[in-house]
């Protein structure tokens, strides 16, 4: 049976194989760990997906090649394998549910160095692997090697001196390199409209107080406002459904289910947008451990193609970090995206019976980055106000089970 | 000066020397210089016997009279251009024996230092402005040295000397065309020994004298002179070079000759009748004019001495070109251009 | 500066050099009385009269064998072969004895002449008028070959050709006799063995030669404006001595090479070049040298067909934007 190069992501067209955990000959028993896969999502472990001999391994470490290329060939017991002649084929790629994946019309390896790729390849001690290649059919150029060195040697090459003096150059690895690719993309793809709400946190600040404790023990992490906000969200979007859509030419895609990505960052090194699936079903527990379950697997590197498949909305946490506002990039193909941004004790007006009380309340702003072809900013606003209402009036203290 | 340049062939009657035209000093002049191509050129045959002569050779075995009897009538300022079959009209400018030897042998000592071989004997020095080994290509290049004189006002005289086959190629009609239009001083002399290269001229040109015959076409006099006698040979050329220098304009000259030898070394020239070449042997214009300056009644001492200073002479330049190295190995990428290099690129 | 036309710029470059040195004299068919058949002549038989200036009869083997004769013999004459497809008919010449000369005597004779022709096609006069043959006279040792481009390098080659005590072969271009271009005032000297960098860019490097430069620029900045591929336009003018230095030097640059040129496709003057780059900058080469030219067949009389043939600039930008990436 053929292994092919696996979709992780709808808008990904290819990975780059990082490590063979078999080689070829050796038996393999299905579910066994077979190999790693990089792609400016995540870097994710495969499965064998039957036991078998592995009689073929058609890429090496370090090459990236487009989804569906043949990466291998396990022979199950009793099974006749016949020695492929020619070049192999690419599978088609696996389909998307939006068909947004970036078309190709080569599913072959990259074309072979040039003498001078190799020569500079050679005295610089590099491999082709190390080096992104730009040209056609990701040819390795010179220009790309050039570039590689510059950023290992903090010496500009050739023509490239900074104008700035002294500086580290930092080549982009894969993620930053695609999550550059996608941010510039979204930007250019959707005009981005801001705007935000500040929320009074105080009666899931008491949930929290009281419930915390228990909850901590009970499920292993800390309940944090996030899963509140997500059930808000899910319970909003309920009443604007057209926030949680994508746009396809010149329609309104508006999704059934709520699909909800929940922004992770890895420690510095990257952003990655697990998705839970029909988050609209959830309550809060269920949310909170599902967005545990996510993080610990992000932070793992064990998460599956599934997991970012089909996202419908996305939040992005950075609240954690204690900023005021931030103005999120849509994560395409949506057309909206939440941030939820610090949290803190604000002196507040309340009103009571006997007039106007100024009290301290843990306050913070919820922004909404909206893409306007979908929609306008009085319905944003009013998903917003919705989401504020929700977190602000509800009775949190039933969520909880 | 005679007036008259149209002769046939004729066997020369004894003449008075005193009352001659050509007279004793230059006479003694013609027989020395047939002399000594006489014994380069046996030189040059023994040494291909000897295989130190490689490739291929033409000699003028034969021929010394027309080489002789231009050569003294032309001025040391003359310019003088010949073909493959060209030693003699090099010797007879009075280039260097051991050049020419030497040249033949591939030696250092050569006119050329080995770059040119028998084929390409030049010596600027003495008017020897190249010997060509494509058929025809010096006439027009004769033409142009001919042109250039007349140009500068220098009253010098381009000769120019051929073969029978020549007169067939187009570059030699373009060249007679030219310097007639332009009534160059240039004398062209066709050498007709008869023989293309191994077939009879005849049978490939359209006319009988293949030199002579052609002149009309050219506005020009033909003129015929029996190539095997120097005097003959010298009243020719004096009154050809004399035309020229006085800005009348070229001359086609046919002298009527015969090689000894085949027609270069891999030749022995078994396609001509016996009888012919038995005939044009008693011909042979070497021992003829020895026999006739004798009958003008100069001392077989006079001329033994001087066969004597030429034999010495030709030894001693065969002995100095068969002692000298071979071209030296650093001439081989010298003097493509005038700055002494060949380089293409930089 | 003035602005003159290539065919003016020929008879200036001409009468500049007669003007200064009167050793140089002129012949050719038609070049006297009728100023030349393609005008570039116009005007020297009145300033240097018919002794400098002379009409020929139709011998090109006489022509050049003359102009031999008389350079060695101390004058410095400019014979002109009116079509360079007729340097067939007096090639003996130009091959076995003026290239020759000099080598075959170790210097006793020379050669101090110039062969001025009009080389190339485009002008719908068939496969025996039309002809780039600067190849030819590339593949015989002992000739420097020049090929301008433009009214300026006319003039100037043309006197440096002259001055030079080799033999030149001038290749002027019927397509580029109309074309203006800058001229320097006053005596303008040239040097032979020179390329010229008209337009400098990072990806790739374009070599030229006479009427495919303009071409090769015009096709550079339709790379720019339509792909952002920056282009070096290389103007060869000279093939013997050829300027390797700036040649290899700005192909190192860009690391892609790609020649432009009118010679049918063997043996074109690219493929000697191409022949270098592969061995002194292989391992410099971002990508394989490509050569862009007339394919390898006679030149077709009818319009389209030989716009077809010669390489234009639509051709040069669809090879380009194919090859080099």
């Amino acid at each position: 049976m053929d292994i092919v190069m696996p979709q992780l992501g709808e808008t990904v067209a290819e990975g780059t194989l990082t490590v063979w955990h078999k080689k070829l000959g050796d038996w393999v028993e299905a579910n066994e760990l077979l190999f790693e896969v990089s792609t400016d999502k995540v870097d994710t472990e495969i499965p064998a997906p039957a036991s078998g001999t592995l009689v073929e391994v058609l890429v090496d470490e370090g090459v990236t090649v487009d989804v569906g290329t043949r990466l291998a060939v396990i022979q199950a017991d009793g099974e006749e394998w016949i020695a492929p002649s020619g070049r192999t084929e690419a599978a088609p790629p696996l389909s998307a549910p939006a068909s947004r994946a970036v078309a190709r019309d080569q599913s072959a390896p990259p074309p072979p160095l040039s003498p001078v790729v190799g020569r500079l390849l050679a005295e610089h001690g590099l491999a082709a692997a190390d080096i992104a290649g730009t040209g056609a059919g990701r040819r390795i150029k010179r220009k790309d090697v050039h570039a590689h060195i510059a950023g290992l040697t903090n010496t500009p090459v050739e023509h490239g001196v900074s104008p700035f003096g002294d500086c580290s150059v930092i080549p982009f690895n894969m993620v930053r390199k695609r999550t550059a690719d996608h941010m510039v993309r979204s930007k250019a793809t959707s005009p981005h409209v801001l705007q935000a709400v500040e929320v009074d946190f105080h009666r899931i600040a008491e949930i929290r107080r009281s419930h915390g404790t228990v909850w901590k023990g009970r499920e292993g992490f800390a309940l944090t406002y996030l899963p509140f906000i997500a059930f808000a969200v899910c319970r909003a979007l309920g009443y604007f459904p057209h926030v949680n859509a994508s746009i396809e030419g010149e329609s309104l895609i508006v999704w059934k289910s709520v699909h909800l990505g929940i922004a992770v960052d890895l420690d510095f090194t990257g952003l990655v947008a697990p998705v839970i699936r029909s988050a609209q079903e959830k309550s809060v527990a269920g949310l909170a451990r599902d967005i545990a379950d996510l993080a610990a697997r992000a932070r793992a590197k064990n998460l599956s193609p599934d997991d970012f498949a089909g996202g419908t909305y996305t939040i992005s946490n950075s609240g954690v970090f204690g900023t005021l506002i931030t103005a999120p990039i849509i994560n395409q193909p949506q057309v909206a995206i939440l941030s939820t941004d610090g949290i803190r004790k604000r002196p507040v007006v309340v009103e009571a019976d006997d007039g106007e009380t100024i009290i301290a309340r843990p306050v913070g702003v919820i922004a909404q980055s909206f893409d306007h072809r979908a929609i306008d900013g009085a319905y944003s606003a009013a998903f917003l106000n919705r989401i504020r209402e929700i977190i602000e009036e509800s009775d949190w203290d039933q969520s909880l089970d | 000066m005679s007036g008259d340049l149209a002769a046939d062939v004729a066997s020369t009657a004894t003449n008075d020397l005193a009352n001659d035209d050509i007279g004793e000093e230059t006479r003694l002049a013609l027989f020395r210089s047939q002399f000594e191509i006489r014994q380069v050129e046996q030189k040059a045959y023994d040494l291909f016997l000897r295989n130190l002569i490689k490739g291929t050779s033409h000699l003028a075995l034969g021929q010394e009279a027309v080489g002789a009897g231009f050569g003294v009538a032309m001025r040391a300022d003359d310019y003088s251009f010949c073909t493959y079959r060209g030693h003699h009209h090099t010797l007879a400018r009075g280039a260097s024996m051991t050049g020419v030897l030497g040249e033949l042998m591939g030696r250092d000592c050569g006119l050329l230092r080995g770059k040119g071989g028998s084929m390409h004997l030049t010596s600027a020095e003495h008017g020897v402005m190249g010997s060509y080994a494509i058929i025809g290509a010096h006439l027009p290049i004769a033409a142009g040295a001919a042109w250039s004189a007349q140009y500068r006002g220098t009253d010098q005289v381009s000769v120019c000397f051929f073969g029978d086959g020549t007169t067939n190629i187009g570059a030699f009609h373009e060249a007679l065309n030219l310097a007639s239009v332009w009534k160059l001083p240039v004398v062209f002399v066709c050498e007709n020994n008869l023989y293309m290269e191994y077939t009879p001229i005849g049978d490939v040109t359209a006319v009988e004298h293949p030199a002579a015959d052609r002149a009309g076409g050219y506005g020009l006099d033909p003129i015929i002179v029996d190539g095997n006698d120097p005097d003959a040979v010298y009243r020719t050329a004096q009154a050809a070079i004399a035309r020229a220098r006085a800005g009348d304009g070229p001359s086609l000259i046919e002298c009527k000759t015969y090689r000894h030898s085949g027609h270069s070394r891999a030749d022995p020239g078994a396609y001509r009748p016996k009888e012919e070449v038995e005939a044009w042997l008693k011909r042979d214009p070497v021992p003829m004019y020895r026999r006739r300056l004798s009958d003008f009644g100069i001392a077989d001492a006079v001329l033994s001495t001087i066969q004597d200073e030429v034999n010495k002479a030709v030894e001693a330049a065969l002995q100095t070109a068969m002692t000298s190295p071979p071209s030296a190995t650093d001439l081989l990428e010298i003097n493509v251009w005038a700055d002494g290099g060949a380089s293409w690129r930089n | 500066m003035a602005e003159l036309t290539y065919r003016e710029a020929v008879a200036a470059g001409i009468a500049q050099e007669m003007a200064r040195d009167d050793r140089v004299v002129f012949l050719g068919e038609d070049v006297a009385a009728a100023g030349g058949v393609f005008k570039a002549t116009v005007g020297l038989l009145d300033q240097f009269g018919p002794l400098r200036v002379r009409d020929t009869p139709i011998s090109e083997q006489a022509i050049l064998g003359a102009a031999m004769g008389a350079a060695m013999t101390g004058l410095r004459p400019i014979a002109e072969i009116m079509f360079s497809d007729f340097l067939a008919v007096c090639w003996d010449m130009v091959a076995n004895q003026i290239a020759k000369s000099r080598y075959m005597t170790n210097g006793q004779l020379e050669c101090p002449l110039v062969i001025r022709t009009a080389n190339g096609g485009g002008s719908r006069f068939g496969a025996q008028h039309s002809q780039s043959v600067e190849n030819w006279a590339m593949a015989v040792p002992g000739i420097k070959v020049v090929a301008p481009s433009n009214a300026a390098d006319v003039k100037g080659l043309l006197a440096a050709a002259v001055r030079d005590p080799d033999p030149v072969l001038f290749f002027e271009h019927k397509l580029l006799y109309p074309t203006k271009g800058e001229v320097p005032d006053g005596e303008h000297v040239d040097e032979l063995g020179t390329a010229r960098v008209l337009r400098r860019g990072d990806d790739v490097t374009i070599l030229a030669l006479a009427a495919m430069v303009p071409r090769a620029l015009s096709a550079a900045e339709r790379l720019k404006d339509e792909d952002g591929v920056s282009a070096t336009v290389v103007d060869v003018r000279s093939l013997v001595p050829l300027d390797t230095q700036t040649i290899l030097a700005e192909v190192s640059r860009t690391g892609r090479a790609v020649t432009v040129e009118e010679n049918p496709r063997l043996c074109g003057w690219g493929a000697e070049i191409a022949s270098l780059i592969a061995d002194e900058l292989f391992y410099d080469l971002d990508g394989p040298v490509v050569r862009i030219t007339t394919p390898h067949i006679p030149l077709p009389s009818a319009d389209h067909l030989e716009d077809l043939a010669m390489p234009s600039i639509d051709r040069i930008v669809a090879t380009i934007r194919a090859r080099v990436d």
